[in-house]
């Protein structure tokens, strides 16, 4: 019963084992598919992917900082639109001077998600043009959504705090003695007092 | 006869009425504000009947609407779009992002204290504040301008240095035109 | 009584009566704007505080010396087209300069201010004061040409060009033109809601997409000379049509009524509409309102 649920799944897992090298690939649940791979196996994978079996929208791109490993992983997820499955491909490169291959030949849009990964992440992508600057302007501190960059520290030491909420008292009373102020004539008439 | 103090009292209630009943708005629309100034505006809650009316351009615009959380590359460029507008210029501030940040507090490029930056007239609490808490932020403001108590344009030119300093903080690469007092 | 402080009270006194009814008509039009949308509206003289407030403001920009001039260039527009235009049919202090000019130079001088504010705007640099000048230029072209041939039909029909001199015929066949040469009217009304820029015509200064178009730099002082200047205009173009087509007015509620009846035309019309793109404006002038100037001056030869 089971099998019959998840043919389509076990069909382009079948197919991806026998033609590549994969590190790990599982069937999540239904509808959700998942291969590992080596970073020079991606363009491969993905190309026989949107040719040959019908994964032909690039749904999403982003990145994982796994900073106890060292290393980044980089998720593509693909859609197939007439079996309605993802196809999640996830590839690993080292933090320090890894690189991935630049797959924005296979889908245009793949660009954009490759810029703000390069620009959050400091993620070398292999010949991926466009301007260095995406989101961020005049950023020169280390990439942000890196995990060793300490939003808080950052955040103490270029903004300004109000003060007032450094105790986590309960503060109604306070807010109670504000909204004794007279109101504005229009809001006395659905005023409950 | 010029510029004697009870003649120039005369022209300030004067000026005072009129700026109070006829408020160009610039609503820059940052974040989830945007979205409470169209029924602020129409048939709904009918900001038109308080002399409250939009502007396209700064250079026609009375108040600065500041709806929501600011980047640190938005506030550049309301800070130009702050000094492109004419005096008096008044700016009110949405929202518990612009008060103290709201849940965006610790975001390492959104701003915090928006009145650190530009000076700020009046501030509207909630998150969001509904079209009624703007107006009532709105007749507030129209009573500051009656007391002549919404000067922020003034302080504005006056305290220029520390608001540029805190400016400069943040846009660490400065290139923008003067601010023509 | 021909003496010329006469003279000049009376264009002092034209002049503040068609400010003061032009601002009030554009508090009206808000208002009635507002009622159809479901809402109380601003009060009536909302423009008078307006004004007053854009005089209040303090004002630091400079593109140059044209961008000063423009709004200038449209108020003397405005005052010189009213000063040739009767106000009432007879009276002693809306005569002004009645005799002296004639409907071609009236055509002529209604372009003036446009132009200047062209020229204004194209100093300020701003892109969307380019764009809106090049739109408002191809809605003239549009709303020109079947105006134009109304008014050369009732020129030719009547063998005057003079405006007194068609108000006179009107008075003496005791009917209206509307009445007595109807398609030269339908042609020209037609072309009237161009001409007042209301929806769905207001491709010029669309705050949606230009920014308000050629004004986008104007603030302050220049702003409120500019609605100063459009009210008057206003007024102006509604007493040349009730002047041309509806017998001119012998005194001034009776001017009012005929004007304000005229002008809840193009308010009601724009109250409703959303906004035409350029091309199709210019397509809607090209279509019934020419065709119906071509057969007024067809009418009129014949």
């Amino acid at each position: 019963m089971s099998e019959n649920i998840l043919h389509n799944e076990q069909k382009l897992l079948n197919l991806l084992e026998k033609k590549f090298l994969l590190k790990e690939s599982r069937i999540i649940r239904a509808k959700r598919v998942e291969v590992k791979v080596e970073p020079k196996e991606v363009i491969p994978v993905l190309l026989y992917a949107k040719e040959n079996s019908g994964y032909i929208h690039f749904a999403h791109m982003s990145c994982v900082d796994w900073i106890e490993d060292g290393e980044f992983e980089v998720v593509y997820i693909l859609w197939h639109p007439e079996e309605k499955i993802n196809l999640f491909v996830k590839t690993r490169v080292p933090r320090d001077n890894g690189s991935l291959p630049n797959i924005d030949f296979i889908w245009r849009q793949a660009n954009t998600y490759e810029r703000e990964i390069r620009e959050m992440f400091g993620l070398r992508f292999e010949g991926l043009e466009g301007r260095k600057e995406f989101i961020l302007e005049d950023w020169n501190n280390i990439p942000p959504m890196r995990r060793d960059f300490d939003t808080e520290a950052y955040v103490k030491e270029v903004f300004f705090h109000r003060l007032g909420r450094e105790d986590a008292k309960d503060v109604r009373e306070k807010i109670q003695e504000r909204t004794d102020e007279e109101l504005p004539d229009f809001a006395k008439k659905y005023s409950r007092d | 006869m010029y510029n004697d103090k009870e003649s120039q009292k005369i022209v300030d209630i004067i000026q005072n009425f009129a700026r109070k009943h006829s408020l160009f708005v610039l609503a820059y629309g940052t974040g989830c504000g945007a979205i409470e100034i169209p029924p602020t505006m129409t048939s709904r809650y009918d900001a038109e009947r308080f002399g409250i009316r939009g502007a396209a351009t700064p250079r026609q615009a009375d108040v600065l609407l500041i709806t929501g959380y600011l980047a640190t590359k938005t506030l550049k460029r309301v800070i130009r779009v702050y000094e492109q507008m004419q005096d008096p210029k008044y700016v009110m501030g949405f929202g518990s992002c612009a008060i103290n940040g709201g849940m965006y507090w610790d975001s390492y490029n959104t701003i915090n204290m928006l009145d650190k930056y530009i000076p700020v007239d009046v501030y509207i609490n909630g998150c969001m504040p509904r079209p009624e808490a703007v107006i009532a932020g709105f007749v507030k403001l129209q009573k500051l301008i009656q007391e002549g108590k919404a000067d922020g344009w003034d302080r504005y030119k006056k305290n220029l240095d520390e608001y540029r300093a805190n400016q400069k903080k943040i846009i660490t690469n400065w290139v923008m035109p003067d601010f023509n007092r | 009584m021909e003496g010329i402080g006469y003279k000049i009270l009376g264009a002092l006194l034209t002049t503040l009566l068609a400010f003061t009814v032009g601002m009030f008509y554009a508090g009206f039009r808000r208002k009635i704007i507002a009622r159809i949308q479901n809402r109380v509206g601003p009060p009536v003289y909302q423009n008078f505080l307006d004004v007053l407030k854009l005089l209040s403001k303090k004002t630091s920009v400079n593109h140059g010396i044209m961008q000063h001039l423009a709004p200038l260039w449209l108020i003397t527009m405005s005052v010189s087209t009213l000063m040739f235009i009767p106000v009432l049919k007879d009276g002693l202090f809306f005569t002004n300069l009645n005799f002296s000019g004639d409907l071609i130079f009236l055509l002529y001088i209604m372009v003036f201010g446009p132009l200047g504010m062209a020229l204004g705007a194209g100093q300020t640099g701003n892109p969307n004061s380019a764009i809106g000048v090049s739109r408002g230029l191809t809605q003239m072209v549009g709303f020109e040409i079947p105006w134009i041939m109304a008014i050369v039909a009732l020129m030719i029909q009547y063998k005057t060009t003079s405006v007194t001199g068609l108000l006179d015929i009107q008075s003496q066949n005791g009917t209206w033109m509307m009445f007595s040469s109807p398609l030269a009217f339908i042609a020209a009304l037609l072309a009237m809601p161009g001409m007042f820029r209301y929806a769905p015509f207001d491709i010029v200064g669309a705050p949606a997409e230009l920014a308000s178009g050629p004004i986008s730099e104007f603030g302050g002082k220049y702003l409120s000379t500019m609605m100063t200047s459009g009210s008057i205009f206003a007024f102006v173009k509604l007493t040349l049509y009730v002047d041309l087509f509806m017998g001119g007015a012998s005194n001034l509620i009776e001017l009012v009524i005929k004007t304000f009846a005229l002008y809840m035309y193009p308010v009601l019309w724009g109250a409703v509409s959303p906004r035409f793109r350029t091309e199709q404006a210019v397509r809607y002038f090209w279509g019934w309102p020419l065709f119906f100037g071509f057969a007024a001056l067809i009418y009129a030869a014949f």
